[in-house]
């Protein structure tokens, strides 16, 4: 390796820790230094208070469903992808990753045209039979499963293709059917992969907000999630609030960020 | 973290079986088992119902109004300044990640200092973070009475704060891969044939790490353009002056003019789609000669 | 002039690499840096070229004192094991860079290529990229690059080792006949005795950090001066306190020398024309024996004969060390 000059190397140093000090580490630090600033005051004032309590367990119920989703669609079409062939594959493969680059908001609007209850395609039919998706829990679910869908899969697939399908072959030679192929052989060895997507799925899914918020009509204590009331409790000058709900989001996602850390060399083992 | 979010496309040349190195069929064969096709059929309703039905309603929605539809949506002052702002912000934005990003990815591989783990575990933190948190932190620094008198909140450098935050991890994770497989010896190969470190660094190492820095420049533009919620705290949304075009289309939903909104939302798709595809030719055509 | 290397030393944490290395490469060969992996022949002719420094001790190229240079002052050109190829760049490029550094006319560096290019018969592939060459022709490439700066010496760091075998060997005879006529001081180092005793003109044994000799094929291999040597040049077997090569056993149906041991053929191998024994010995000892077939049938030898081995006359034999390699 070439090493650099002593001066450019600090230089380099510098600029890279001065960039993401100031950007990222001192933000966060003082988000966290202001949550305790009266103690634990903000923190039990908003636990104590219903609307915060039932944003967060509509965040928790929804995250969690929507992982359940993700895992099961993902897990199916990393299979597919990977271990069969048919037609319209690298198109499919391609299609999994475009919610990665569509923009929350317009996720959210695309949502709203299909499922509204008033001139959605399918909302008006669905509304007909008593089922309403925008402005309530499923819509919700829904926004969250799309942000957070190409997770799992991306994971599981580079996994599932570096494994090969030897194991498999093996399995069926010795005459283990299709699942118990699949839940003693294959499962097993893309164990780390699912659990790595499915931690990545979960933090997308607390912390998303844009398209939650278009099909959310933001009624506190009934479709009002956990960032949907940092973004009302700030505007609404309750900043103490906004901080603790914040930081108790920031703890889900650096315990995701641990757990990721802790998963990852045994991923590429 | 990073890989996730920041890879290309995934790779899915073949099932992973002796056929499938086979040279590419033009027309697939089929491989699928009963229960297999059950399967595809089931994600594929799902799949539909979730996203390709949905995002064909903004195309139809947007296409429905014809061209002047369009043309309304953007000749309209305020929208047009909130495209403006999106794109050249986002633009801005990409640059300093392609500098800074590849600084930090260089100093992640190359250097050896105290706190470098933690420096790279602090790089995910715009991913994980939920946007509008990420807004909520930012307004701690450079907001009011911000500790360090930089008070940027509401003003255009709010748009570059957030998006440059959101973006941080984008170029680092997708040229630190590629920084780490680097083979040191080419670069040794150079210095003993006389090649100054500047040079060596010019064209030897920067040229193998292009398509990784348009990749991840492609990921960052895309997600820039983008956003919306990093900035609804941080940015006032002020019409004309800080106010991006999530927002505009936000606005348009709220009030019911979804075709407004479709519209707009189909014009930053296709300026997305645009980069994307010609970040992939830079790509590919570097990635070609080596 | 020479390359002299004095008092070198160099560790990688705890490992020691080199240990007090002294040792004089002399100008216009080709010599060989031989010995097992690990041993520190890499390491030493890194810190030849300057891509690794020593902890102490010095290193003069030629009459230069290059202790402290570094490896773009140093005028020497390196060939990696694994080519090191530019990939970004043709054939042409990848051997025009050095002069293209030194900022040698156009014309000038467009001759050289052509005539470098000539010379490790890749002229029809100079505007190809390395990725659509095969490893044979990459290092080929990558020795022409080397060469194209004129360097002082030539240092190759297992040139051969990512090749198969029978790209291997006509390299190994290319690479001779090409310093024969090129007679630049060329270094390179192997793991593989044959090689090193095939190509090289002088060759330097290293193990352990240490040199443990300097010499030309035929002395290493007649007079190894230790038992490391020795093992490492060829097969050894050990007989009555002495090491000695297997084919330098006589073996007799009858004790006709004074001193001869009585053993039992234990196992009886035919490889082709060459007949390989085991023979237990009475004091218990294990020995190997080469013998041709002829020479096995005339003995009428088979598994459980009584055999009387000596160690043939003229025999390269030294006395069995505590320790062998």
């Amino acid at each position: 390796m070439v090493s650099t000059s002593t001066p450019t190397k600090w230089a380099l140093r510098a600029v890279a820790v001065g960039y993401v000090f100031f950007l990222v580490a001192w933000p966060v630090g003082l988000l966290i230094r202001r949550t305790f600033e009266g103690g634990l005051t903000n923190l039990t004032d908003a636990l104590t208070d219903s609307n915060v309590v039932s944003a967060l367990a509509l965040t928790g119920k929804v995250a969690v469903a929507a992982v359940l989703i993700n895992l099961v669609f993902g897990v199916t079409i990393s299979m597919l992808l990977v271990r069969y062939d048919f037609p319209g594959k690298r198109v499919l493969s391609a299609l999994v990753d475009v919610p990665l680059s569509v923009s929350p908001v317009v996720v959210g609007l695309a949502l709203v045209l299909v499922y509204n209850g008033r001139d959605g395609w399918l909302g008006t039919g669905l509304e007909d039979n008593g089922i309403s998706v925008i402005f309530a829990t499923p819509g919700l679910v829904m926004a969250t499963c799309f942000v957070a869908l190409p997770l799992v899969i991306r994971e599981v697939v580079p996994v599932l293709t570096e494994i090969g399908d030897e194991q498999e072959q093996a399995a069926r030679s010795l005459g283990a059917n299709a699942p118990q192929t699949f839940w003693r052989i294959t499962l097993p060895s893309i164990k780390w992969a699912v659990v790595y997507g499915v931690v990545l799925s979960l933090a997308r899914s607390v912390g998303e907000f844009g398209a939650v918020k278009v099909v959310s009509d933001n009624v506190a204590g009934k479709t009002q999630t956990a960032t949907l009331s940092v973004e009302k409790s700030y505007q609404n000058f309750a900043q103490g609030e906004a901080y603790a709900i914040a930081f108790l989001l920031v703890m889900v996602c650096v315990a995701s960020l641990i757990v990721v850390a802790l998963l990852r060399p045994k991923v590429h083992d | 973290m990073s890989a996730a979010l920041t890879g290309a496309t995934i790779d899915t040349a073949g099932p992973a079986s002796p056929q499938g190195g086979r040279t590419r069929r033009t027309t697939p064969r089929n491989t699928l088992t009963p229960g297999a096709g059950v399967g595809l059929g089931l994600a594929m309703i799902w799949f539909s119902l979730l996203v390709l039905l949905p995002l064909s309603a903004i195309v139809a929605r947007a296409a429905s109004g014809g061209w002047s539809q369009y043309y309304t949506v953007l000749q309209n002052p305020q929208t047009w300044n909130a495209v403006q702002l999106t794109v050249t912000q986002s633009l801005v934005v990409t640059l300093i990640n392609v500098v800074v990003g590849t600084v930090i990815a260089w100093v992640l591989v190359r250097d050896r200092f105290w706190g470098q783990r933690l420096l790279n575990v602090i790089i995910d933190v715009p991913f994980a973070l939920p946007t509008v948190v990420a807004g909520l932190v930012l307004l701690g620094l450079y907001g009011p009475n911000s500790p360090i008198g930089v008070e940027w909140a509401f003003t255009p450098n709010a748009v570059t704060l957030a998006l440059a935050f959101v973006t941080l991890p984008f170029i680092v994770r997708t040229v630190q891969p590629v920084l780490e497989e680097l083979d040191t010896d080419v670069e040794q190969a150079a210095a003993s044939l006389g090649a100054s470190r500047p040079t060596i660094f010019r064209r030897i190492i920067l040229p193998s790490l292009v398509p990784a820095i348009a990749s991840g420049a492609a990921l960052s533009f895309a997600r820039a353009i983008s956003e919306y919620g990093s900035l609804v705290l941080l940015s006032g949304n002020r019409p004309n002056q800080t106010e991006v075009v999530s927002v505009r289309v936000l606005s348009f939903i709220e009030n019911g003019n979804y075709s407004s909104a479709a519209a707009l939302a189909s014009v930053m798709l296709f300026i997305a789609l645009l980069v994307i595809v010609v970040l992939d030719i830079v790509q590919r055509r570097v990635a070609r000669r080596g | 002039m020479s390359i002299e290397v004095r008092g070198l030393n160099k560790k990688f944490g705890d490992f020691v690499a080199l240990d007090d290395v002294d040792v004089t490469i002399p100008t216009g060969q080709l010599t060989a840096l031989l010995g097992p992996s690990g041993g520190g022949k890499s390491t030493l002719l890194r810190i030849i070229a300057g891509l690794e420094k020593g902890d102490s001790g010095s290193v003069n190229i030629e009459g230069t004192e290059a202790t402290h240079l570094p490896p773009q002052k140093r005028n020497v050109g390196f060939v990696f094991q694994h080519y090191a190829v530019f990939k970004h760049m043709t054939v042409a490029k990848n051997v025009a860079f050095g002069l293209e550094i030194r900022k040698r006319p156009k014309d000038e560096i467009e001759h050289r290529v052509q005539e470098l290019l000539k010379l490790v018969h890749l002229s029809q592939f100079s505007h190809r990229l390395p990725s659509q060459l095969s490893g044979g022709q990459r290092q080929r490439m990558a020795l022409a690059r080397a060469l194209a700066v004129e360097p002082t010496v030539l240092l190759l760091d297992e040139p051969f080792g990512a090749l198969d075998a029978k790209v291997r060997k006509e390299l190994r005879d290319w690479l001779r006949r090409l310093h024969d006529d090129v007679h630049v001081t060329t270094v390179f180092v192997t793991h593989d005795q044959e090689e090193a005793m095939e190509v090289a003109d002088e060759i330097v044994v290293i193990n352990e950090g240490r040199v443990e000799q300097v010499g030309t094929p035929d002395q290493l291999y007649d007079e190894p001066a230790n038992d490391f040597v020795m093992s490492f040049l060829g097969e050894v077997t050990h007989l009555g306190g002495v090491s000695l090569r297997p084919h330098d056993v006589e073996v007799e149906s009858s004790p006709h020398h004074a001193g001869s041991i009585e053993g039992t053929v234990s196992r009886l191998v035919r490889i082709g024309f060459e007949v390989r024994l085991t023979v237990l010995t009475v004091d218990g000892e294990e020995v190997s024996v080469v013998l041709t077939r002829t020479h096995a049938r005339a003995l009428g030898l088979e598994e459980g004969s009584t055999v009387f081995l000596t160690p043939a006359a003229g025999a390269t034999v030294i006395p069995r060390m505590a320790v062998a390699g």
